[in-house]
């Protein structure tokens, strides 16, 4: 076992931790572990850790009631509150699979997850009610909460504890089915960081929690450690309170990061809270100009590896001074190794595959249980990894989105003005961007100014923005003149 | 406050939120995204800096393209 992580820890918290392969076991142990210990908080209320698991245990005594017992797929579609995290931890302690719907989905798009998924119930903020229209399954506020309590259920470490989303932008996401191993695998490794990290945080849960890396890293690696966890229902909202909550570690995606630098810039260190020692970024390589301007404002930013598929969290790095663009060590009981330049894992914190896509599933593994991550990859003398590009066609944002560019192509393949376009990661004043380069199908204009073909396909830029997420906006378009280079079979080639 | 002091306190943001851009090319029909490539998160970042600017508040649902329309929503907001 590595100790490269447990020797960041003092001695005695190094001593206190173990790992817990199921939800139902974990639950039960941080409510005597950390009782008296403050747990979480929606800035009105706070509750203590054995009010917490009090107030999941009447949780799921309302699953129960319902009839949602082990295997049942529930679905969560909030914001980050109080309601959510309880409601996630109340499910997954149930034996249920636990879904958390991204919040910006559309109607169609939540009825379709629901189906795709199999979700016999949906718990459903008031305000996105609506979108739940046409959805099968039982629908429930967010708040429903029984009187009485019901004790955990007794899982197998392999059983589904949750599904996440991955790869899509639109309709079709694949449904990545973490067991209870993986999920406290991951939340386990989220806990390493140097110096105390048990019992003397104060974070908040800024990241989605229908992204791995804000679930797991940012939530349930917060109550592992016995921290205390402030719930962000607004990120917005949130982000201009920081003087008043007073973080001392965040879980941030370096784009969030670049606007907590801009804010320090317009208002000073302070604006953070003047408590804050730790950044963990991740979900998006960590540019090592972020690493030492937060270091100038005494807080240390640490990033790591990981992909939904593998619980998040593979890798982690303390050693960002020396090592500023490493991904880290990989975490203990997780494997790698580099196989014709790709990054190969194994361990314990691997989903069991896409939900009801053994092709996909099959692809992806091995035969004796590698993971192919997709990513280039080496190891340095000290085991030190380093992440050099990607084999998988995949634009990773800022803001840890992975947006599939052929998605974002296809509208304007179906536009007769366009003959081809291409999709990929630009930059826009040393930022990546999503970029897209058309060629226009000349004939459509002829006889016009070239300033009118531009004009045409920056609208039709903007037309096709308008119908994206926000996150997956074309910031930069070049119309071509010249050709693309082609393929053997005259595709569009992805290496221009 | 009219509109082109409040186009002035706007750029004197953009220039924090990006660096590298030429403010001479920021007008008020400037697109916020495809011209000023000011991405979701570049935004939520301007939003922040705006409402403790002009002491007002954006809701959850507002959504704009151009330099103008945030110069309106604020003269707006702050009537």
């Amino acid at each position: 076992m590595s100790n490269y992580f447990y020797d960041m820890l003092p001695a005695e918290e190094a001593a206190q931790l173990k790992y817990i392969p199921t939800v139902p076991e974990f639950v039960e142990w941080i409510g005597k572990q950390y009782a008296e210990c403050p747990a979480i908080s929606d800035t009105q209320v706070t509750y203590s850790y054995s009010q917490f698991c009090e107030r999941i245990a009447r949780r799921r005594a309302f699953l129960k009631q319902q009839g949602l017992t082990k295997g049942a797929k529930v679905a969560i579609f909030d914001r980050n509150s109080l309601n959510a995290v309880e409601l996630f931890l109340a499910a997954a302690s149930s034996g249920c699979v636990a879904i958390i719907l991204p919040s910006a989905l559309p109607a169609p798009a939540v009825v379709g997850s629901c189906m795709r998924f199999d979700v016999e119930a949906i718990f459903v903020r008031d305000e996105f009610k609506p979108l739940t229209e046409g959805v099968k399954a039982k629908v429930f506020p967010a708040d429903s909460i029984a009187d009485e309590t019901a004790p955990v259920v007794k899982v197998d470490k392999e059983d589904p504890a949750a599904i996440f989303f991955t790869g899509g932008t639109t309709g079709a996401p694949k449904g990545v089915v973490l067991p209870h191993r993986a999920l406290m695998r991951g939340s386990l490794n989220g806990v390493f960081a140097p110096g105390a990290q048990l019992k003397c945080h104060k974070t908040i849960g800024l990241l989605p929690l229908s992204h791995v890396f804000g679930l797991i890293r940012g939530t349930m690696s917060v109550f592992y450690a016995g921290n205390l966890y402030v719930t962000a229902e607004d990120m917005k909202a949130t982000i201009g309170k920081l003087p008043a909550i007073k973080p001392t570690c965040l879980v941030l995606v370096p784009g969030l990061c670049e606007v907590l630098l801009g804010l320090t810039k317009m208002y000073g260190a302070n604006f953070l809270g003047g408590q804050l020692k730790t950044i963990i970024a991740g979900a998006a390589n960590v540019p090592p100009r972020q690493i030492e301007a937060f270091e100038q404002l005494g807080i240390s930013l640490l990033g790591g590896y990981g992909m939904t598929e593998g619980a998040n969290l593979s890798s982690g790095n303390a050693d960002v001074k020396s090592r500023p663009t490493s991904v880290g060590r990989l975490y203990p009981e997780q494997e790698g190794k580099i196989v014709d330049g790709e990054l190969w894992i194994r361990g314990d914190n691997l989903m069991t595959g896409y939900y009801k896509d053994p092709e996909n599933t099959k692809a992806i593994f091995t035969e004796d249980g590698w993971l192919k991550t997709g990513d280039l990859a080496r190891f340095d003398e000290d085991g030190f990894l380093y992440i050099v590009g990607r084999i998988k066609n995949l634009i990773i944002l800022a803001n840890g989105e992975n947006v599939s560019p052929e998605e974002i192509e296809e509208p304007f393949y179906k536009n007769p003005c366009v003959k081809d376009c291409l999709v990929s990661e630009g930059e826009v004043d040393g930022e990546k961007v999503i970029q897209i380069e058309i060629l226009p199908q000349m004939p459509a204009f002829e006889g016009k100014p070239w300033s009118e073909v531009e004009a045409f396909m920056n609208k039709l830029v903007g037309e096709v923005n308008a119908t994206l997420p926000s996150t997956h906006r074309i910031i930069r378009t070049v119309v071509r003149q010249e050709d693309f280079k082609r393929t053997g079979s005259l595709k569009v080639s992805r290496n221009q | 406050m009219n509109k082109e002091e409040i186009l002035a306190g706007l750029k004197e943001i953009i220039s924090i939120v990006k660096p590298k851009l030429d403010l001479q090319n920021v007008t008020m029909k400037s697109q916020l995204v495809s011209e000023l490539g000011i991405d979701s998160l570049s935004m939520l970042l301007v939003a922040l800096a705006v409402e403790e600017k002009f002491k007002i508040k954006f809701d959850s649902a507002s959504y704009f393209n151009t330099v103008e329309e945030v110069c309106d929503f604020i003269i707006a907001a702050k009537k």
